[in-house]
């Protein structure tokens, strides 16, 4: 068979944000589908999401309810997200309860009553809520598996696109003809961890398309059920090739140890100790891309946008036109019980809002700390994954992390990120003839050449300024506590350039 | 709700003078919410909510105590408390109106007043719901 003669299967929106990025763009259409998991994981509600996204007066939603939440209590707390439209009801969706039934009668009857309710609506969108409580009578395997392919196939060959909710535990997955019937299984979990609950959502199967795999985070806010997909949304986007535009930093002479600037594309580390200008020179980057019209965005986690804004002020950056101008983005972001993806999305959202090229994670201690507990193990991972996406897309990261500074080690970083990182510049104190200078060396730069040089700066009121000498007079810079060399061709050339050799 | 329950009342009136048997316009209102509602909340639910709304109108209308609401749902003792002269002039009583308007409040109530409107144009016809002068429903 050809494939001009494959059926096409449409993609029914979930009304959920991000799951359709997570189903492979939007959920089979006439797909029989399980919502799995316990009470209060958000099963209901994202029921009532897809059906409010799908129900019309022409293809109505029909919505089972049965034993367990009263029809009443669920409406009642249901209204109140917002994607809830109580002008839908009845003629769009409707309400059934089959709780007098199933109390009553046996499976057959139920289906008798199912089918007969859905051959007078010809529904669009089916639900049973919850499934479980229907199937918890003492019937038989023989007479449930017939039950659920009998469902299956009369909703299926109604053309309508079937949610089956329950309560089941994770051990119940095998031996249930259930989970072998449906095209689609959805596995909702929350979990207490330390003091935050952690919310993750798994499409366990779904038939005729490719899902992400994985632990999705899910959030429920007033909008509903919102899920953050483990690729960020950003699978269907192509990879920018490669290119060897150069951004500058807004330092010249730190633009020269580059070859020239920073690969656009590329993930920057400033890694240093507190006080040695990571901020700054993240300020001048970001200022740098806006006065040559490239957008911006600063997520910072430990001061606020307003105190970013000022101190960039104070350092002869204006910031707060492009920031009116609607150029750059400053968020803040410390709510301490987010996960990564959700604070993720938050960047990638304002990322893709303003067209950002550019962005400054300041900084990634700040970033782990703005996190609920629980996801902290998930940081290094959840943070590749966006690196990795945001990097393809063409936007610049520069990211700065704290290092405890130590007089008997050079530690790149605290985090075994530099993995992350294609550039990293490290900052650091020496002391020198009573002061406590510093100094910077460019630790490496993927796929280009750097200089490797050790040159001295200051921060000054315009920022961060490299001193015009490579530190030659000196031996053992990166111990923090160097000594004058006796070499007799210590005294610089002042007009040294940065030598760039291979790497 | 007394202004809604009114209006549902009044309609049924309408609609009692061209059927038979006739039956009171309260009873009429009332099955009609009871099939109506009880489609989406259950039979369980609704005799729920009903038996509230005759426990709430009671002290409003004492005649209401012998009224009772079975099981299924259904209301019983309805011929006992409606007059003569509203059976004959096919109006609902103050008893009626009291306990559909308890019945409305008690919706709106749980649900608010948009879902509650919104259920109920499944049963009635929209321009039963427009007069809004009349409170929409406001005034319970």
């Amino acid at each position: 068979m050809s494939t001009q003669e494959k059926v096409n299967i449409n993609k029914l929106p979930t009304g959920v944000p991000g799951l359709d990025e997570i189903v492979g763009g939007g959920l089979p259409e006439f797909s029989f589908n399980i919502i799995a998991g316990a009470p209060g994981s958000g099963k209901t509600t994202l029921a009532h999401q897809f059906v409010f996204a799908n129900a019309t007066v022409e293809r109505p939603a029909l919505y089972f309810t049965v034993l367990g939440e009263s029809t009443i209590k669920m409406l009642r707390y249901q209204q109140q997200y917002t994607f809830f439209d109580s002008s839908k009801l009845p003629d769009s969706i409707r309400f059934i309860n089959l709780s007098q039934i199933v109390l009553e009668k046996d499976l057959g009857a139920v289906l008798e009553e199912i089918t007969k309710e859905v051959e007078k609506t010809n529904p669009a969108v089916v639900v049973v809520d919850s499934f479980r409580t229907m199937v918890r009578k003492q019937e038989s395997s023989m007479d449930l598996q017939s039950f659920i392919q009998r469902l299956a196939l009369f909703l299926a060959s109604w053309q309508a696109t079937t949610f089956l909710i329950g309560e089941y535990a994770e051990e119940e997955l095998r031996d249930n003809p259930i989970f072998t019937v449906a095209d689609g299984l959805f596995w909702m979990r929350q979990t207490a961890e330390r003091n935050s609950i952690v919310r993750k959502l798994q499409v366990i199967k779904l038939r005729g398309q490719n899902s992400v795999p994985g632990l999705h985070t899910f959030r429920i806010t007033d909008a509903g059920v919102q899920a953050f997909s483990r690729t960020f949304g950003l699978t269907a986007r192509k990879r920018n090739p490669p290119n060897d535009r150069r951004l500058s930093f807004g330092i010249a002479e730190l633009d020269k140890m580059h070859g020239g600037g920073v690969r656009e594309g590329d993930s920057v580390l400033i890694t240093g100790a507190s006080g040695t200008g990571k901020s700054v020179l993240a300020t001048q980057f970001i200022a740098e891309g806006i006065s040559h019209g490239e957008s911006g965005i600063v997520a910072v986690f430990e001061e606020r946008p307003e105190a970013y804004a000022e101190r960039a002020a104070s350092l002869g950056l204006d910031l707060e036109t492009p920031l009116k101008d609607g150029k750059l983005a400053i968020l803040y972001l410390r709510p301490l019980d987010l996960s990564v993806d959700e604070t993720m999305q938050s960047i990638l959202d304002a990322v893709q809002k303003i067209g950002a090229k550019r962005l400054v994670i300041d900084s990634l201690a700040g970033f782990e700390m703005a996190l609920s507990p629980g996801f902290r193990a998930d940081f290094r991972e959840s943070l590749y994954r966006m690196i990795f996406a945001l990097t393809g897309i063409g936007v610049t990261i520069l990211s700065t992390v704290e290092v405890e500074e130590s007089f008997t080690e050079f530690p790149f970083s605290t985090y075994s990120i530099s993995f992350l990182a294609d550039d990293i510049i490290r900052l650091r104190y020496v002391s020198i003839d009573g002061q406590l200078r510093k100094i910077m060396v460019v630790i490496k730069m993927r796929g280009g050449n750097h200089a490797k040089d050790i040159r001295e700066y200051e921060i000054t009121s315009k920022g961060m300024v490299i001193l015009g000498k490579r530190l030659t007079e000196f031996q053992g810079l990166i111990s923090g506590i160097p000594v004058y060399s006796n070499r007799s061709d210590r005294k610089e050339d002042p007009a040294h350039e940065p030598e760039i050799g291979n790497k | 709700m007394r202004d809604l329950a009114q209006r549902l009342l009044a309609y049924e009136v309408g609609v009692g003078k061209n059927s038979e048997p006739i039956e009171s316009p309260t009873l009429r209102v009332y099955e009609k919410l009871r099939q109506s509602l009880g489609t989406s909340v259950g039979v369980a639910g609704f005799y729920s909510l009903a038996s509230r709304a005759l426990v709430l109108a009671r002290p409003e209308v004492p005649s209401l105590h012998g009224m009772q609401i079975s099981e299924d749902g259904a209301l019983h003792g309805l011929g006992e408390i409606e007059t003569e002269i509203d059976r004959k002039n096919d109006r609902a009583g103050e008893g009626g109106i009291i306990l559909i308007a308890r019945l409305l409040g008690l919706l709106r109530l749980f649900l608010g007043e948009a879902l509650t409107l919104s259920l109920l144009r499944n049963a009635w016809p929209c321009e039963v719901f427009d007069d809004r002068d009349s409170g929409n429903g406001r005034k319970a």
